[in-house]
């Protein structure tokens, strides 16, 4: 043995583990719905953003790696496949559902089972709350999608410009679904609205079961309202081609959920001409200069453009990677501390978490320079934005029996 | 009787339990989680067996005695805080007397009609925990604060000692006068009638067993998922899996439910990485094991067994 | 003018209810089968005829009657594949028939709502309606083809009781809902009867679901609130008898919409889910039931 090759072979043995841990694969657990439209984007962007941060050598030489469940829109499901995920695949985060219901299910587990866990899609103000109230119990817990009453806020604001100002409108008819998430929803509607300039006449809760909405129709109809806002999201489709069929004369304004998916022109067979909707991602708008890109590179990808939570979800993993590499581990704690110093910049927009002693801990941080949306309306079969004016790449149309003043 | 059970399980069960004892070492947490729920879902079924299968009645109501049972110690303990034993023995004494009064309707019909009854008793309390969403959660759920444990294996012991134990108790009733006099009833009513039975009281008795122990591991069991919803507790198709895994498991044989039970979800994980096909195919399986093997999987074993 | 609206709107949901009701209760009738898949054809042959239009770019009618050739085709294949096999097995005791057909058809039903959610997601889709616009009746403005829906019902529930009373085939239905051994010994083939009753039903359920895609819209989680509809409805009028049927999907389809009208649309189900109860407790054998 010459005196090179000792010397060599040290330096080989010495490096080797070194070289087997760096490659080490970083593993995010993604729990959805495949078969709802709003959470069948989420596995395939997570995994488009997994191969973006991989191309570019992964985070600290380890590459990220997606494992993907499918909950079934159950929460008993989701909740065995977070705790398969954990304990059997050995993931260091988890990304979890768009339904409130499942997301509330598995804030205990995150906690139990000692694992970060973000939801890309869920919105109630109860998961923040939760985390406020017991920051010891749920510091694990993130929601990346903002709450019911950013939602509310950001659809009054918007209101303020297009419905009053531009429309010269001045009442309106609350019409939600009864569920959970809407109570915030609606309570900040009540407040906000009339601050814009548009008086409530009446609030309609309907049951999430409904199939008939011709009586919803009619009772809004007869108070006379200058606009309908709305808040569902379990439905959508049904409602809006009753609203059609029925050429109700009034306007829907407000967060229909399943309207922003891209299919919803189709599953309504032209029904949602006219729909206003808030969204917090659109397709063609560069709500930072990495929405665009992603959808497209989406849609070179699947076929088609991601629903909402494929653009949050995109974001997640790439601020969890994000995380790994500011905490230098994946260690839970470390890697939530990490996680509450975010400042990162997605498909989103600014994507940063409000801190523990804020009522709503671990929400994202909403407003404009921050996680804003938009507010856009189905015409000819795309989705036009129409505010805020600097994003806006269209006008406001309706269908012929909608009347409005102006 | 001839023909009642194919089975005499008596030594084979004991030597699975203790098996099912020494699991958690062995085993992952993983796997003792899934086991657990999968305990929980079989003394559901063998609640719902005793029931239907001896006293051959349509019931769709198991969830409507679990949601009751459940949610009134999710409540208790979710809004008054008070220990969880206490909100276990509440929530399953709320259970027994909601099946009571389910009893009061149901038990006057029979057939459809009882299932009927059943299902609109489901529906019922659905509506009910969606209306009051203010106390009891909505569709969102209901979060409970307190855990028994959070000990995998701990948990795993609970369900394994719920399921033991109820399957004892439910196998020794429908081997007693009750569970034969059921079994004549489902078999010809007017005839256990004419012998002479109080058909409506022994029926009346089995409600009652079956909503104990429908409330008692629905209790448990929120205190072991830390949430209650409709979802996981009352929904229908809940109500469908239970009986897809009694029938599944074996009719009449009580301890044949528990191991549906143990069979489906184990089914189900198992096929988790196909996907959302998954449902497909566990359903499309019972189906082929329904039409093909109608005394389900117990049946199956002992026909291997020597008579 | 309110009363007005909750008239037309409660009726044309009635005739929907009779329809599907019709069905439900014919194929229990006639197979004494308490068919726990009906949801499933329903929602079928309505995704079906959707998935005509925006897939395949046929016209409405075009789609409709693709619809209900999935739905025959399903009805068929449930008599075939589920219910027939079960029904000859020498391992299930006559007592324990029933049990077992509503469990398989119950299984039958999930596998083929997970199959459209699977094809076609679990969004809801809606049917193009056959005529399209509004129109206004006595001052109400309703949807042309809401009008067309219920004349198609009742006209659909018409053409079945002129093929049941009148013609050969229908008579030897009801003849076998009444007395199989009898029909057998009159010589008429009784396993075809049963295919031509399950293809009917297959039509019945078809023209149900389609109609109601096209007026309300249906998705894969329609299937088990359809199928409890139905079974509720058919139980309240009283097993067996269509009358029956019919006066119960007229109470509950009036009692919905005037729930939804007149107290809030929250609270829509509750007080048909009450009639059921008060009636099961009342009058256990349904509003019409015999026996």
């Amino acid at each position: 043995m010459t005196s090179m090759k000792l010397p060599a072979l040290l330096t080989l043995a010495f490096l080797l583990p070194v070289a087997g841990r760096a490659a080490e694969p970083i593993k995010i657990g993604v729990i959805s719905e495949a078969q709802a439209v709003a959470g069948a984007s989420i596995a395939p962007a997570a995994q488009l953003a997994a191969e973006e941060i991989n191309a570019k050598g992964g985070i600290d030489g380890r590459p990220v790696e997606i494992v993907a469940y499918d909950d079934h829109s159950s929460a008993s499901d989701a909740v065995r496949a977070f705790q398969r995920a954990v304990n059997e695949d050995h993931v260091q985060a988890v990304v979890a559902s768009y339904i409130t219901e499942i997301a509330l299910a598995l804030q205990p587990w995150a906690d139990r089972l000692k694992t970060v866990t973000i939801t890309p899609g869920a919105a109630s103000d109860l998961i923040p709350e939760a985390i406020a109230k017991d920051y010891a119990h749920n510091r694990y817990y993130f929601q990346g999608f903002p709450t019911s009453s950013a939602v509310a806020h950001m659809v009054c604001d918007s209101a303020k410009d297009l419905l009053v100002k531009h429309l010269g409108m001045q009442t309106a008819v609350i019409m939600s679904e009864d569920a959970a998430w809407t109570l915030p929803l609606d309570a900040t509607y009540e407040n906000c609205l009339p601050q814009a300039g548009l008086k409530p006449l009446d609030h309609i809760r309907f049951s999430k079961d409904t199939t008939d909405f011709t009586p919803i129709f009619n009772r809004i109809e007869a108070l006379k309202p200058d606009v309908i806002i709305t808040g569902v999201s379990h439905v959508g489709v049904q409602p809006t081609v009753q609203w059609k069929n029925q050429q109700v004369p009034l306007p829907m304004y407000g967060r229909s959920s399943q309207a922003i998916n891209p299919v919803f022109w189709k599953d309504t067979d032209g029904g949602a001409q006219g729909v206003i909707l808030q969204a917090f991602a659109a397709p063609d708008v560069a709500l930072s200069p990495k929405t665009i890109p992603f959808a497209e590179a989406y849609r070179r990808k699947y076929g088609a453009f991601p629903a909402e939570s494929g653009y949050t979800t995109y974001d997640a993993v790439h601020y969890i990677a994000d995380a790994v590499h500011r905490a230098g581990s994946t260690d839970t704690d470390a890697l939530a501390a990490a996680l509450e110093k975010t400042d990162y910049e997605g498909a989103l927009g600014r994507i940063q978490f409000l801190p523990p002693g804020d009522p709503h801990t671990h929400a994202l941080r909403v407003g404009p320079g921050f996680v804003q949306g938009v507010m856009m309306q189905w015409q000819d079969g795309k989705q036009v934005t129409v505010w805020p004016a600097n994003l806006a790449n269209g006008e406001m149309r309706f269908p012929s029996y909608i009347v409005t003043k102006r | 009787m001839a023909g009642t059970s194919p089975v005499r399980p008596f030594w084979p069960v004991l030597a699975i339990l203790a098996l099912a004892a020494f699991l958690p070492f062995r085993v992952s947490g993983y796997v003792l989680g899934l086991l657990t729920l999968a305990y929980y879902f079989g003394v559901f079924a063998m609640a719902w067996d005793l029931l239907f299968g001896f006293a051959n009645e349509v019931n769709f109501g198991t969830t409507f005695l679990i949601g009751v049972g459940a949610y009134s110690a999710g409540i208790l303990d979710n809004r008054y805080g008070l220990p969880i034993w206490a909100c276990i023995a509440a929530g399953t004494a709320i259970a027994v007397i909601g099946g009571l009064i389910l009893a009061l309707p149901a038990l006057r019909v029979s057939g459809p009609y009882f299932g009927l009854t059943t299902l609109v008793a489901v529906l019922l309390l659905q509506n009910f925990v969606v209306i009051f969403s203010g106390v009891t959660g909505g569709e969102i759920g209901l979060v409970v604060p307190d855990v028994i444990t959070t000990d995998a294996a701990g948990n795993y012991w609970i369900a394994l000692a719920l399921l033991a134990a109820s399957g004892v108790i439910l196998t020794t009733l429908s081997r007693s006068a009750v569970g034969l006099i059921l079994q004549a009833s489902g078999q010809d009513r007017i005839q256990a009638a004419a012998l002479g039975f109080n058909v409506t009281r022994h029926k009346l008795v089995a409600f009652s067993v079956s909503a104990l122990f429908s409330g008692l591991a629905g209790s448990f069991m929120v205190f072991y998922m830390g949430t209650a919803s409709i979802g996981t507790l009352i929904d229908i198709t809940i109500g469908v899996q239970i009986i897809i895994a009694a029938v599944l498991g074996g009719r009449r044989t009580i301890i044949g439910a528990a191991f549906g039970a143990i069979f489906l979800i184990g089914l189900t994980e198992i096929l988790r990485p196909i996907g959302e096909v998954a449902t497909f195919i566990v359903s499309a399986v019972a189906l082929v094991v329904v039409i093909l093997a109608p005394n389900g999987l117990t049946g199956m074993v002992a026909r291997k067994a020597p008579p | 003018m309110l009363a007005l609206q909750i008239l037309i709107d409660g009726f044309a949901i009635g005739a929907l209810y009779a329809l599907g009701a019709t069905g439900f209760t014919l194929i229990f009738g006639v197979s004494g089968v308490l068919n726990l898949c009906h949801g499933a054809l329903m929602v079928a042959a309505a995704v079906a005829a959707w998935a005509a239009h925006t897939e395949g770019a046929m016209n409405s009618l075009a789609s409709a009657a693709v619809g209900l050739a999935v739905s025959v085709a399903l009805a068929l294949a449930t008599f075939r594949l589920v219910v027939r096999p079960i029904q000859r097995s020498p391992a299930v005791r006559a007592e324990e028939r029933e049990i077992f057909i509503l469990t398989a058809t119950l299984l039958w039903g999930i596998l083929i709502q997970e199959a459209i959610a699977s094809l076609f997601t679990s969004n809801a889709k809606t049917v193009p309606p056959l005529i399209g616009g509004v129109t206004l009746l006595l001052g109400v403005r309703i949807p042309r083809n809401e009008i067309l829906t219920a004349i198609l019902c009742w006209a659909v529930i018409g053409v079945l009781w002129l093929w049941v009373n009148r013609t050969r085939t229908g008579k030897a239905v009801l003849a076998a809902s009444m007395n199989s051994r009898g029909v057998i010994l009159l010589g008429i083939d009784l396993s075809r009867i049963h295919v031509a009753v399950w293809a009917v039903y297959g039509l019945l359920a078809g023209v149900a679901g389609v109609l109601l895609g096209m007026f309300l819209g249906v998705s894969s989680y329609s299937v088990g609130p359809l199928t409890a509809s139905a079974f509720s409805i058919v139980v309240l009028g009283g097993l067996g008898s269509v009358y029956g049927s019919i006066v119960a999907a007229y109470a509950v389809g009036y009692l919905e919409t005037m729930t939804a009208y007149l107290v809030s649309p929250a609270y829509r189900f509750i007080p048909a889910l009450l009639l059921l109860v008060t009636v099961m407790y009342v009058r256990p054998h349904g509003l019409l039931g015999r026996r």
